[in-house]
């Protein structure tokens, strides 16, 4: 029994969260029980109804992130052999990843600014 | 006390989201709405609470707010602030609340608790709740057919394909922003073809009979007919730029500086240049030029030329201004402003600099008066009997937007500082030309 206390706190807790969120959810939801009507249900772009169904394929451009990720990625494998060093290295390893870092943050502001980070 | 009232009670002393439509010479009263805590406007209806229809709207556009009232999620309710729309009439929400009053805060308060509480009752939609065409394939099912899960969904087709910017042939969706979108004024369509969010084949139609648009108080409206004094003039298109300005910042969603510029608006005194300056620079130092403004759209200085554009003209290096041509501003050392920079930077930082040097020049111009008489100098360029710059950089926005994406086509739009209100002023017959 008192071995299952703990899991029976969390469940307690679980349950809790979980009725909660019910809770909040039903008392936000002043429309409950109804469909949405035509007009909610249609996109809203000013007034106008729209032309086309809103379902529509454009081209994800994720390249340049993706680029961009792996590239930071790969740096980052640069602090796990620095990691097994820091303890003998002291604070001059501190101050060398903390200038690494800085480094690579100013390439991601570089990168923002380029809208690197953009999607579509 | 019910715990249900009890909350409802806490949610109701909370601001009242509210989407406005600012219809005829309400522009501004509109903007002021924003400098009152209790109130909080949204940019979509789906967030609001309260439809706030201020002044008069284009006859034409009554579907449209039917369809834009139907959009507001329940309990919902409708104000109009000195306007007896059409709309009112359609029958659903004939238990609209009229305010006559100069602030309808204290109304939409009330109207807010009220629905909340339920002391009144959700209004109903006004449009029939039938789809237009029902969604169904060409299979026994209703499956199949063209699209991507087959059939025509609610009659409407997939969108057609074309070639967009990275040379594959995908979807381009035609949209249409507006009558009612918000950061554009009220009536102004803008219908696009969006290529991912890049926009083509851009095209603007204003209202073609607009209702009565009470301009005449416009200091500028005056200058046509006669002289005006020019502290007037020049503290008017301070304020006016200042305007302009809390709208563009709050569309970069940026609302407290946006409501710190709108203040502004209303503190400055003639004298006040250096208070303009210091919150341009501040803004310089805030990163917002760099940052979030568009580095695109960037327009040659002849393509300006001749147009009377205003600071958007001056900003690409165009030295143009009906005041350079008065003898009252000659006599005061009256110098313009000039860039050369033709993009909404330029745009923005033109604008604050004029606002800034009109606060200077209104406090050296004593009970100097204007001499010129069937043209002036607007904040948005230069306007004459039968003609506006709105109406002129309505010519210009499909060539300025094409190409552009979609968030900088808009920033690019509200730079543009187009004022209906304005053009339908000048206008003989109350008609505003439509634009291609």
């Amino acid at each position: 029994m008192i071995a299952l206390g703990p899991l029976a706190v969390a469940f307690a807790v679980f349950v809790a969260a979980i009725a909660a969120v019910l809770i909040l959810w039903w008392g936000a939801n002043p429309g409950r029980g109804r469909a949405p009507a035509v007009s909610e249900r249609t996109p809203w772009t000013g007034g106008r109804e729209p032309q086309v169904h809103a379902w529509n394929r454009y081209h994800a451009r994720y390249y340049p992130m993706a680029l961009v990720f792996l590239a930071f990625d790969m740096e980052m494998v640069f602090m796990y052999p620095w990691a097994v060093v820091f303890r003998s290295e002291g604070l001059i390893a501190m101050v060398e990843m903390g200038m690494f870092i800085t480094i690579l943050l100013l390439g991601v502001l570089y990168a923002w600014r380029e809208r690197a980070l953009e999607w579509v | 006390m019910g715990l249900k009232s009890r909350i409802a009670g806490f949610a109701a002393a909370g601001p009242v989201p509210v989407f406005v439509v600012a219809g005829a010479g309400m522009r501004a009263m509109v903007q002021d709405v924003q400098l009152d805590p209790h109130v909080r406007i949204v940019d979509t209806p789906r967030a609001a609470a309260l439809l706030l229809i201020a002044g008069s709207t284009n006859h034409a556009d009554v579907q449209a707010l039917a369809r834009l009232h139907d959009i507001l999620p329940h309990p919902r309710a409708t104000v109009t602030w000195r306007t007896h729309d059409p709309f009112v009439a359609l029958g659903g929400a004939g238990a609209a609340t009229a305010v006559e009053e100069d602030d309808p805060v204290p109304t939409l308060r009330a109207v807010f608790r009220d629905i909340l509480t339920g002391g009144r009752a959700s209004e109903p939609a006004i449009l029939p709740d039938v789809d237009a065409v029902e969604w169904r394939g060409i299979g026994p099912y209703g499956q199949g057919g063209s699209g991507m899960t087959g059939g025509t969904p609610y009659g409407r087709p997939m969108a057609e394909l074309g070639p967009d910017r990275d040379g594959l042939r995908l979807d381009i969706l035609p949209v249409s922003l507006g009558p009612f979108f918000p950061r554009l004024p009220s009536g102004l369509v803008l219908t696009a073809k969006l290529s991912g969010d890049v926009m083509t084949e851009v095209a603007v139609t204003t209202p073609g009979v607009l209702p009565s648009r009470p301009g005449s108080a416009s200091p500028f409206i005056r200058a046509l007919s006669g002289p005006v004094a020019i502290a007037e003039l020049e503290l008017a298109r301070a304020c006016d730029h200042l305007r302009w300005l809390s709208d563009a910042l709050m569309a970069q969603g940026l609302p407290a500086l946006g409501r710190r510029a709108l203040r502004l608006a209303h503190e400055v005194r003639p004298g006040d240049g250096d208070r303009v300056r210091a919150f341009g620079a501040r803004l310089s130092r805030s990163g917002l030029y760099r940052w979030s403004l568009p580095r695109a759209g960037l327009v040659e200085a002849g393509r300006f030329s001749g147009l009377g554009l205003g600071p958007i003209a001056r900003a690409a290096g165009v030295a143009e201004d009906v005041r350079l041509e008065d003898e009252g501003y000659r006599a005061l050392g009256f110098e313009i402003v000039v860039m050369r920079r033709g993009d909404p930077v330029g745009w923005w930082q033109v604008r604050i600099e004029e606002a800034a040097r009109s606060l200077d020049l209104a406090a050296r111009a004593a009970g100097r008066k204007t001499t010129l008489v069937g043209r002036v100098e607007s904040p948005r360029g230069r306007l004459e009997p039968g003609d506006s710059p709105t109406n002129r950089a309505l010519a210009l926005v499909p060539e300025l937007l094409s190409g552009l994406e979609w968030g900088d086509a808009l920033t690019t739009l509200i730079g543009l500082d187009l004022d209906l209100d304005e053009a339908a002023s000048v206008m003989d017959s109350g008609e505003l030309r439509a634009t291609a």
